[in-house]
């Protein structure tokens, strides 16, 4: 799509360093929305917070952009404290999930907004400025429109347009695409993506979908209850889960209360022995407590039909087709077990097996 | 949404002034006059305890105040005498009542059917005829009454057409009847308009639901739609009573000597300046109006209903060839649409035509060069047409200047939620329970005849005092307006803006005002014609004084026969009046103004 003429921003001052965050929290009435959060957004990256709704991420944008006073702790956007400046200041351009157009003008006449108080990147004029980037996002034919008589895909590449067209230091997108129905929102996301790289510019994305997150980020900040539980690249943070929530959130996975036993040696999930320890075959990835209460994960799609490094007993209760596999849900001992495998007849007795090396633990909360 | 915010200072000031005008010109005023009647100059309470012991006033409840012991055995002989219904006397407030009460039956029984019409069925003018349902909000009731006239009285257009196939004259005015249907002409379109939005909001997948499940339509009816329209017919009910109960002009000018309410006692006792009985009176009058109020808004408050994902249901075409005459429904919404084009078109055009007809029937210029003619009299006490008009014109300009600026600042309260929107609503709702009289009053005690402040003396002219009154009772039509405009504003559009580089300020001015605008426009609209039909108070501040206004004009020549030589000049007026009513209505219209309640 577009243009290459698009450049990113061209000033100086602002190009060196992406966000940061230190100690940031901020609390609404008495009520705790952010409790020390503490990220740093590289120049140029695509940095996404993701987490259930009332984690805090759209708080945390809120913040960057100006729109929250932090109770404590130090905002920085392209190396300069901004503590105190109003949104109006701060070179920001922000996305919303319902777009927030103005609803009484047209396409050019939004995405013209924000030059009427801040002077185009490079030595183009507004109006060329305007017409590139309706261009670069494909709105160059619906110039005069108003927002009302414009799809949902069409509101957000006007609102990306509008956002982008002062240049801004950093750009951040508020569940963009959560409201467009699954085809479109996967269509879109590769797009914004690809402008985000052309521009090169410092990008922080919030999202409810980890598959979202997952799919287009440089690094994820996996959020919870106003906390950042886990910061990483996405093959980090679904690999390698920091926190059980993380566990749970990210990715599909089975996760068990577990305890090491036997002087060490073994790990059990109640009665059953999952891994021998001192089985010089299986070597686990983490080092375990000498003994006590924890909490391990295997996910679905590493769980197999026969034995492999260990052997569980269930029962086939319930069969999902997903088209590239299957879910199978079983029963074992009790608990629910997910493997993605293939068909089984429900009702049948099966032996289910997993490596050790797929066993992952993690911090019990 | 949040402050629109620039105005960290510009606010606050905006506020305190909005206050400070309710204040000097709602709140002192008449918290003056209810004082008066609590502590007077001789023992407290007297005035009001007057007006209770008063069987002209209170009827048979007098004894409760004058003699409680002797009730219980009343009562007892009362019962034992088989409980006589006729026995009793309920006084000025018990009639009051009661031709309210009448007064909102007959409202429901007009406007209920109009609802299920407006509803239900689709026409050729279903639109128009919705927008006209606030025609009662703009139309002055001194209008309605002259209209009324025009139609009943014995010069009028029933007698008129009655002499020609050799009958009549009838005598209607001047009778129970004529009040309520002329209140009911009044208050029927507001139950329309009510029940007809939470007809429209039935959704009709509860009905299909309930269908399914073994209903039959008539079952359905019962259990989904007439739960949900029982709350806007109670809440149109109540407000058609309390406006009933406070209605001046209609009963001053169809009631005669014989019918009197309190408000127009309340006026007589003003006029004839025995002031601690009006104070008495106001007290009363407004405990009861402010009572039914605060009940109102309770249970308004208590129904919010939420439309968003609603399917409404389709609605039936009204005309269908000529089975429309064999379909027994059909045929009943005709009937009812020729009765209520009686009602209510009947007096508008009486009016109208009333005003170039001449006694022998023929076209006549003659009431509207008598309006030209009167300019030029200099008798004392006579009322100049033109003087009028252009009072009016610039008395709804100043009202416009003062009460939009309010309206604004109070709507900014009120989309701020919690305790200000609470706030904000008792403030908006208590110039509409409080009678017109009783601010009048209230403005002529207080800034007329001159208030102490701090050794100086503040006095305050008529004209002032007048667009005083009006800003008041016009100010709450800008909220009602403008508030719903504002609450709908996203906040996050207006985050788009600061971020992309506007201050509070510019945010303000580029993109909230704009999406205000048409709101804006159509709640000035009504305040120009609250202000054009203001009758109440400005009759009592336009005394004696060159501030009349059309509304003042147009009772005086009801009034005062000896003035005219019929009702011709009142009706030639009247249609001045409601060419402006008219052009107000337009533009809320086009504009898409709203009042719900």
């Amino acid at each position: 799509m577009g243009e290459s003429s698009i450049g990113g921003d061209t000033r100086g001052e602002s190009t060196e360093g992406g966000v940061g965050l230190e100690d940031v929290s901020v609390t609404f009435g008495d009520v705790p929305a952010l409790s020390d959060v503490t990220l740093s957004v590289a120049e140029g990256e695509f940095f996404t917070l993701v987490g259930p709704s009332g984690c805090g991420k759209t708080t945390t944008l809120r913040t960057v952009a100006g729109f929250e006073t932090p109770t404590s702790g130090s905002v920085r956007i392209g190396g300069r404290d901004v503590a105190g400046l109003p949104p109006e200041q701060r070179d920001v351009g922000i996305v919303f999930q319902n777009y927030a157009l103005f609803p009484h003008m047209t396409v050019e006449e939004n995405v013209a907004y924000g030059l009427r108080y801040r002077s185009p990147p490079g030595d183009v004029g507004p109006d060329e400025r305007v017409a590139d980037l309706l261009e670069l996002v494909d709105m160059a034919d619906l110039t005069d429109r108003r927002p009302e008589s414009l799809s949902g895909g069409q509101q957000q590449r006007a609102a990306l347009a509008r956002a982008l067209a002062p240049g801004p230091d950093v750009l951040l997108l508020d569940e963009p695409l959560s409201a467009l129905d699954a085809r479109l929102r996967e269509q879109l996301r590769v797009e914004v993506r690809e402008i985000q790289r052309e521009l090169g510019i410092t990008t922080i994305y919030v999202t409810h979908d980890q598959a979202e997150a997952l799919a287009i980020s440089d690094r994820i900040a996996v959020m919870n209850d106003g906390r950042i539980e886990q910061i990483g690249t996405p093959e980090d943070v679904y690999r390698d889960p920091a926190t059980r929530f993380v566990a749970e959130f990210v990715g599909e996975n089975n996760v068990f209360d577990a305890r090491v036993d036997g002087d060490g040696r073994t790990l059990t999930i109640g009665d059953d022995t999952i891994v021998s320890i001192d089985d010089e075959t299986i070597e686990l990835p983490q080092s375990l407590p000498e003994r006590g209460e924890l909490t391990v994960c295997v996910r679905p799609e590493d769980v197999h039909f026969g034995p492999g490094e260990t052997a569980l007993s269930a029962t086939v209760e319930h069969v999902e087709f997903l088209g590239d596999a299957y879910r199978v849900h079983c029963a074992w001992n009790g608990r629910s077990i997910r493997a993605r495998t293939q068909r089984a007849p429900e009702g049948e007795n099966v032996t289910l097996g997993f490596d050790a090396t797929d066993v992952t633990v993690v911090r019990s909360e | 949404m949040r402050w629109p915010s620039s105005d960290r200072i510009v606010f606050p000031v905006g506020l305190l002034a909005t206050l400070l005008v309710l204040v000097v010109v709602f709140y002192y005023p008449v918290g003056r006059v209810l004082l008066a009647a609590i502590d007077p100059a001789g023992s407290p309470l007297a005035p009001i305890g007057d007006v209770l012991a008063d069987p002209f006033y209170v009827g048979v409840a007098h004894h409760v105040f004058t003699n409680p012991a002797s009730v219980p055995a009343g009562v007892l002989a009362w019962l034992a005498d088989g409980a006589p219904l006729g026995a009793f006397e309920f006084g000025l407030f018990g009639f009051t009542a009661y031709q309210a009460a009448l007064s909102a039956l007959a409202s429901v029984a007009l406007g209920l059917p109009g609802a299920y019409v407006l509803a239900r069925y689709d026409f050729w003018g279903r639109r128009t005829l919705t927008s006209l349902t606030i025609v009662p909000f703009v139309l002055p009731s001194i209008l309605v009454a002259v209209g009324f006239q025009a139609m009943f009285g014995r010069t009028g257009l029933l007698n008129d057409l009655l002499a020609v196939v050799g009958l009549g004259p009838i005598e209607v005015l001047y009778t129970l009847p004529a009040i309520v249907i002329a209140h009911a002409f009044y208050n029927a379109p507001l139950v329309t308009r009510f029940v007809t939005g939470a007809w429209e909001g039935v959704d009709a997948r509860e009905i299909e639901s309930a269908r399914a499940m073994g209903a039959t339509p008539v079952r359905a009816f019962r259990d989904v739609v007439v739960p949900k329209l029982l709350p806007s017919l109670l809440s149109a009910t109540l407000l058609a009573f309390v406006f009933s109960f406070m209605s001046f002009p209609i009963v001053l000018a169809l009631g005669g000597l014989e019918l009197q309410t309190v408000e127009v006692w309340l006026y007589a006792k003003v006029q004839s300046l025995e002031l601690e009985a009006a104070a008495g009176l106001a007290v009363l009058e407004s405990i009861l109006s402010l009572g039914l109020m605060y009940l109102y808004l309770r249970y308004e408050s208590g129904q919010i209903a939420s439309r968003s994902g609603r399917l409404s249901r389709a609605r039936r075409s009204l005309l269908a060839g000529w089975r429309t005459v064999s379909d027994p429904r059909r045929l009943a919404v005709l009937a009812y649409g020729v009765v209520a084009g009686v009602v209510f078109l009947g007096p508008v055009l009486s009016l109208l035509i009333e005003s170039i007809t001449g006694p022998d029937g023929a076209l006549t210029m003659a009431y509207y060069e008598f309006l030209l003619a009167r300019q030029a009299s200099t008798a004392v006490g006579t009322i100049a047409p033109l003087t009028a008009i252009r009072n009016s014109l610039l008395f709804a300009l100043g009202t416009l200047a003062v009460a939009v600026p309010m309206g604004v600042i109070v709507s900014l309260v009120a989309t701020r939620g919690g305790r200000g929107s609470r706030l904000a609503e008792a403030l908006l709702s208590a110039p509409l329970a409080v009678s017109g009289i009783v601010v009048g009053l209230g403005l002529l005690e207080t800034l007329v005849f001159g208030v102490e402040v701090f050794g100086y003396r503040l006095t305050v002219t008529g004209w002032l005092a007048v667009v005083a009154a009006h800003a008041v009772a016009a100010y709450p039509f800008v909220t009602r307006n403008v508030t719903p405009a504002l609450a709908g504003i996203d906040d996050r559009v207006v985050d788009a803006a600061r971020s992309l580089g506007a201050s509070r300020l510019r945010a303000l001015l580029t993109v909230t005002v704009p999406l205000i605008a048409a709101p804006l426009v159509a709640g000035a609209a009504f305040a120009f014609a609250i202000s054009i039909g203001e009758f109440d108070s400005t009759v009592l501040l336009a005394e004696g004084g060159a501030s009349h206004t059309m509304p003042v004009a147009l009772e005086r020549y009801v009034g005062n026969r000896s003035i005219g030589p019929s009702l011709g000049p009142a009706t030639a007026m009247g249609s001045v009046v409601l060419a402006v009513t008219a052009a107000s209505f337009v533009v809320i219209d086009r504009v898409g103004g709203r009042y719900d309640g």
